[in-house]
């Protein structure tokens, strides 16, 4: 299963908004941020949102492989074509044909590969080891790294024109301590998965001043490193045991100090997490994923209402129901509504009892 | 008197941007202008906007130069494209397989774009059925 793209800050709005623009137009992606930020979600849900999601994704990880493994597996290979090429094997250009190639890492990848990679996307041909065959390869390339590629343009471990050819969009992922919005609603994204994958789990989510604390935690290893802490605290159920190893296990984290920031600032976080209640509340109604001129055009109060509205009614029915053993004439004079009426409600909300 | 022509005009130097805007308003084009591609393919997908020509950068964030002549290209075709680059040679490479009508190198005079531009309408009314 994907992951959904988890946050309400303005840069991930953004994200979202770009994503949704150029999902279908096929050009070169290049995604940047520090690690765990999230770049390979970035790049799923292009893909999920592309006219290319019933084909391939096909990931390759440019910083995992030694230098020879990584060009035949990029490229395939002929039978014969090395010593150990008993049988001829597609590359991953072939099987992303017509779907998505992911380049992950590809600040890693070594010089001596990335010319040929410019010439396969300059001209949409490649050939395979030992062969002397060129194919044509029809993929959508999304690469992603972590590395600073101007720098590394200046120390000459990239090639500057590979750069501007994967540079057609840029997707940059700020830092998790950049937009700590998004903590409350990750922390419970992850709460709820957590709880359903493992249902006998006891951990409790943070209350307010603990949320407070997360939020002014540095977070070196970004989404990654909360979703771990997340795991923990399903299993150890202890916020202050997650905390003191977040200070013994990571010493390039920080937290900010509350207290000293000027109360100011605390004040503005909280107005932050009821701000962010009020987008996950509001979330619930209406998709805030799409672009604003399209978001205004679908908000409109009544029909929030009625969802809203809806939304109540049908869990307090159930609710009523279930306590007096599904009697549905008991229940519409506690409800307070006609029998009818009830009775309605149930088939639109699809409310029935359990089959036994 | 004909409708003034509707320029769209894209760069990510604010400074630059606000100069452009400044001459090609004097020189009585109506223009638009935009921080980068990604707000410039946000006008252009408005449906009450329209536009006869389009001047602009090439690295940019978000949606680069390249990125959007390639979607100018495929979906807004009647514009005519005028790419202006600063950084040497790959991107205004790009910027020509991605067909750009044509491209210049800052720095650049403005009289100069505006002769570009104004040539490229002029050669577009002189066929305008293809
Ligand atoms: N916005 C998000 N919403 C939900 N989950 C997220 C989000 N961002 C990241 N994650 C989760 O955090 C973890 C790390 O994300 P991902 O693998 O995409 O990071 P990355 O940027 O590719 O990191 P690296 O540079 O280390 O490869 C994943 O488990 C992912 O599901
Ligand atoms: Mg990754």
């Amino acid at each position: 299963m994907s992951t959904p793209l988890i946050g309400v800050s303005k840069s991930m709005l953004k994200i979202k908004e770009l994503i949704n623009h150029v999902a279908n137009t096929c050009l070169n992606v290049l995604i940047t941020g520090e690690t765990g930020v999230g770049k390979e979600v970035v790049a799923e849900c292009l893909y999920l949102e592309s006219t290319r999601a019933s084909q391939n994704f096909v990931k390759i990880n440019c910083a995992a492989l030694p230098e020879t493994l990584l060009e035949s597996e990029l490229y395939g290979y002929e039978k014969g074509a090395f010593t150990g090429a008993h049988k001829k094997r597609p590359g991953k250009f072939q099987t992303a044909d017509k779907g998505v190639l992911f380049l992950d890492e590809i600040g890693d990848m070594p010089l001596s590969l990335q010319s040929k990679m410019l010439h396969v996307l300059q001209s949409g041909e490649f050939s395979p080891l030992g062969s002397d065959q060129d194919f044509k390869t029809d993929v959508w390339v999304i690469a992603a790294t972590n590395h600073n590629l101007e720098e590394s343009i200046r120390q000459k471990t990239f090639r500057e024109d590979l750069y501007y050819r994967l540079n057609i969009i840029k997707i940059d992922i700020p830092p998790l301590r950049q937009r700590k919005e998004d903590i409350p609603s990750l922390i419970e994204y992850y709460f709820r998965l957590y709880k359903t994958e493992y249902p006998n789990n006891m951990g409790s989510k943070p209350d307010a001043e603990t949320l407070v604390r997360l939020c002014n935690y540095s977070w070196p290893g970004n989404v990654r490193q909360l979703q771990n802490c997340i795991k923990k605290q399903m299993v150890v159920n202890s916020w202050e045991k997650i905390f003191e190893e977040l200070t013994n296990d990571h010493p390039d984290g920080t937290f900010e100090n509350v207290s000293d920031s000027a109360p100011r600032f605390s004040a503005s976080l909280l107005h932050n997490v009821a701000n962010n209640d009020r987008m996950s509340i509001i979330s619930e109604f209406v998709d805030l994923s799409t672009s604003s001129e399209k978001l205004f055009e679908d908000i409109s109060l009544k029909k929030i209402k009625k969802l809203a509205s809806d939304k109540v009614e049908k869990e307090v029915i159930t609710f009523v129901l279930e306590k007096l053993g599904w009697n549905r004439s008991k229940a519409a004079k506690i409800l307070k509504i006609s029998y009818k009426t009830l009775l309605y409600k149930m088939s639109e909300f699809k409310v029935s009892p359990p089959v036994k | 008197m004909a409708d003034p022509t509707r320029l769209l005009i894209v760069d990510d130097n604010e400074d630059i941007l606000s100069t452009f805007y400044e001459f090609f308003n004097s020189m009585g084009y109506e223009v638009k202008t935009a921080v980068d591609g990604f707000v410039a393919l946000k006008l252009l997908r408005d449906k009450s906007l329209f536009f006869d020509c389009l001047i602009t950068d090439l690295v940019m964030p978000n949606i680069s130069g390249v990125g959007l002549i390639s979607i100018v290209k495929k979906e807004f075709s009647h514009l005519k494209i005028v790419a202006i680059t600063g950084y040497g040679d790959h991107p205004g490479a790009l910027a020509s397989e991605a067909q750009a009508d044509v491209v210049l190198f800052k720095p650049i005079d403005l009289f100069k774009i505006e002769d570009t531009v104004a040539s490229l309408l002029s050669n577009d009314n002189k066929n305008p059925k293809e």
